[in-house]
């Protein structure tokens, strides 16, 4: 997952504004559509505490955590459940930073490392990564309309520019009133379908829209999904920028 | 000298059940000692074997990224083998083969096992390696086709059997996902745990396409006759790479496997520690031996030194006594681990049952055989007959510290 995921699922979460778009647009290209969904995740920053739940074969896990975000390029993740607390993961552009307070360790994590799982789920550190936007990296053909448990949504073709995308096809289905996705399908090089996104729920804050229900299915795995659920959520509220530093990582 | 050799044996057939109780300790202890160390060789020698037949060649060439990076088997610095590079492994005398590793997850229906794939030039991975043989069930691959080999133990774990289809989920050179679905076309059961517990097998071919290869591959593994020691010619083409092809290294397979070197090392190191006790036993055993012979006799050796017998002469005699019993204990102990060792070289002892798939760091599946150790065996003959003699000093030195007069005195 790179830019795509990072937008839905984890710039939805993390940086969360999505004003309200009472805007009747059925006529819009695809493009216009990619670019009011991503409009709306713009913000000055956020801080949220929530839980993921990770379903898989061994059963259910909850981690819960507190995040902050600065922009659209740093935040910072500390878990609090008890076998995980005080694990960190810093994003600082395209950089990820880990630490273990166990070890009293920063890890910078690098290449293929990025593909590793996040504690286990269906997100990976990779998906923390990467500035450019949908369109930068896919095509996108509008391909009509569906309803999507219960709201009217845009459906949505993406076709990668380059062979680098990680996920080469995608389908979203964009909310038509509000402009946040709804669910996103996510195919491999094959055409296979792999993975499958949906945003259960959407509140509003501040005037703005925001998804604080996940959930991120592995479709090649009977029982296996990561569910994120946002408990508590503040957004344009002041954010010291030094905690976004490796020496307080490690603090 | 022939007297005292003559004093010497006739001292040990005196004392005969001394005499064998310490042969027997020291036969124990030599024993003990070859079937060890014939144990170690042959699982070092196995695993060896096993790891240039299956899994490593005699050496590869891999770009030098790669190879920095080699645990996570990064597909983008693969390179692509160029005919001047071809015609240099030739030259020097190498049989070679390509292959592109990469990383996957492999499911069926009930779950799925990370694997490490292999994508094999069917035609020429023989030249290197002997995985052919080792198929149990089922057909060999064939170019291109959407087929793969998978190790015993993956499809007992993933309950996969011939004609199955699996599919495979993993990252291609570029990073995007790929998911391929492939038949079983054969089961591997091969010597070596490491293919038999997570390794799969495809055409080269198909994982050129499969991951966007564009012709490019991970590494170049070479080969050399069993015979044959590639070590001289491996750093002639080391030469000759690093020169004409900077981008690009060769290691050897002792490079490649370090685990296994090192895994071996330390186990060499542990292995010394338990064969220095049992030594340890042994002269003590000896030493008490020897002990108990003088001061049964210090009588008698007050009486030969007041006939006027010189005390290096007594001495001389006490070593040659200890002398004796180290020469029959360690003869016993090298018959005695040569049967043993002797057995275990040709039937070996099945360890499938403990150990499991454990990890122990060998390259064995399951039996373990010994392997025969000469140098061991003389080096063991010489140390058994060395440190009687030396035990045999102390105690001796003391008696000759005597008075005549409290020698003869001495009950």
């Amino acid at each position: 997952m790179n830019k795509y995921v990072i937008r839905n699922v984890l710039l939805l979460l993390f940086l969360p504004l999505i004003p309200v778009q009472h805007v009747f647009a059925r006529n819009l290209t695809g493009e216009e559509i990619i670019k009011k969904m991503e409009a709306n995740q713009v913000q000055k920053s956020a801080r949220l505490e929530g839980v993921f739940i990770i379903t898989d074969k061994f059963g259910e896990r909850k981690k819960t955590f507190k995040l902050v975000s600065l922009g659209t390029d740093r935040t910072l993740l500390e878990f609090t459940n008890p076998e995980e607390a005080g694990q960190k993961i810093l994003r600082a552009g395209d950089e990820i930073y880990l630490y273990f307070p166990e070890a009293e360790d920063v890890i910078h994590l690098k290449g293929s490392a990025l593909r590793d799982s996040v504690l286990g789920s269906d997100f990976s550190y990779e998906d923390l990564t990467g500035e450019k936007g949908l369109l930068d990296i896919y095509d996108v053909e509008a391909e009509g309309m569906e309803t999507v448990n219960g709201r009217e949504c845009y459906t949505l073709k993406l076709t990668a520019k380059n062979r680098k995308a990680v996920y080469p096809g995608e389908k979203l289905w964009v909310d038509s009133e509000l402009f946040v996705l709804r669910k996103a399908y996510y195919y491999a090089l094959s055409g296979r379908l792999i993975k499958e996104m949906e945003i259960r729920k959407v509140i509003k804050v501040k005037g703005k829209n925001i998804p604080v229900w996940f959930v991120m299915e592995d479709r090649m795995k009977k029982d296996s999904r990561t569910t994120f659920i946002i408990n508590n959520i503040q957004i344009d509220v002041p954010v010291d920028p030094g905690i976004f530093s490796l020496e307080e990582l490690s603090w | 000298m022939r007297f005292l050799v003559s004093l010497a044996w006739k001292n040990l057939s005196r004392y005969k059940r001394r005499t064998i109780i310490t042969v027997i300790v020291i036969a124990i202890g030599i024993s003990l000692y070859i079937l060890v160390d014939g144990f170690l060789l042959g699982a070092e020698k196995d695993s060896e074997r096993n790891l240039i037949w299956y899994e490593t060649g005699a050496a590869k060439i891999m770009d030098r990224d790669y190879w920095k990076n080699i645990d996570y088997l990064p597909l983008k610095d693969s390179f692509k083998p160029s005919p001047a590079l071809v015609n240099t492994i030739k030259d020097s005398g190498f049989s070679w083969t390509k292959r592109i590793a990469f990383t996957a997850e492999m499911f069926d229906e009930t779950g799925s096992l990370p694997v490490k794939v292999y994508g094999i030039d069917t035609k020429t991975d023989e030249n290197v390696f002997k995985l052919k043989e080792t198929l149990t069930k089922g057909k060999y691959l064939k170019p291109g086709e959407y087929g793969v080999l998978v190790g015993a133990w993956l499809a007992r774990d993933l309950n996969i059997k011939l004609g199955d289809i699996v599919t495979i989920r993993t990252r291609t050179r570029l990073g995007a996902y790929q998911v391929i679905d492939l038949e079983v076309k054969g089961i591997i059961n091969s010597p070596n745990p490491m293919i038999n517990k997570g390794t799969a097998f495809i055409p080269l071919s198909l994982a050129d396409r499969a991951m966007e290869m564009g012709g490019r591959v991970t590494e170049v593994a070479l080969g050399m006759p069993e015979w044959a020691s590639p070590d001289k010619k491996l750093v002639l083409l080391t030469g000759k790479i690093e020169k004409s092809f900077p981008g690009l290294v060769v290691e050897s397979w002792r490079e490649l496997a370090k685990d296994f070197v090192s895994v071996s090392e330390g186990k060499r190191g542990g292995t010394s520690v338990f064969l220095f006790l049992i030594f340890i036993i042994a002269m003590v055993g000896i030493s008490n031996t020897m002990l108990m012979a003088v001061y049964e006799r210090v009588r008698e050796i007050g009486m030969m030194r007041a006939m006027g017998m010189k005390d290096s002469s007594i001495r001389i005699a006490f070593l040659l006594e200890a002398g004796g019993i180290g020469f029959i204990g360690s003869s016993a102990g090298i018959a005695l681990g040569a049967l043993l060792t002797f057995f275990m070289v040709k039937y070996g002892l099945d360890y499938s049952s403990y150990l499991g798939e454990m990890d122990i760091g060998y390259r064995i599946s399951g039996v373990f055989r010994a392997a025969w150790d000469l140098k061991a065996m003389v080096y063991a003959f010489f140390f058994g007959v060395i440190v009687s003699m030396l035990a045999a000093l102390v105690p001796a030195g003391r008696a000759l510290k005597m008075e005549i007069t409290d020698c003869l005195k001495y009950q």
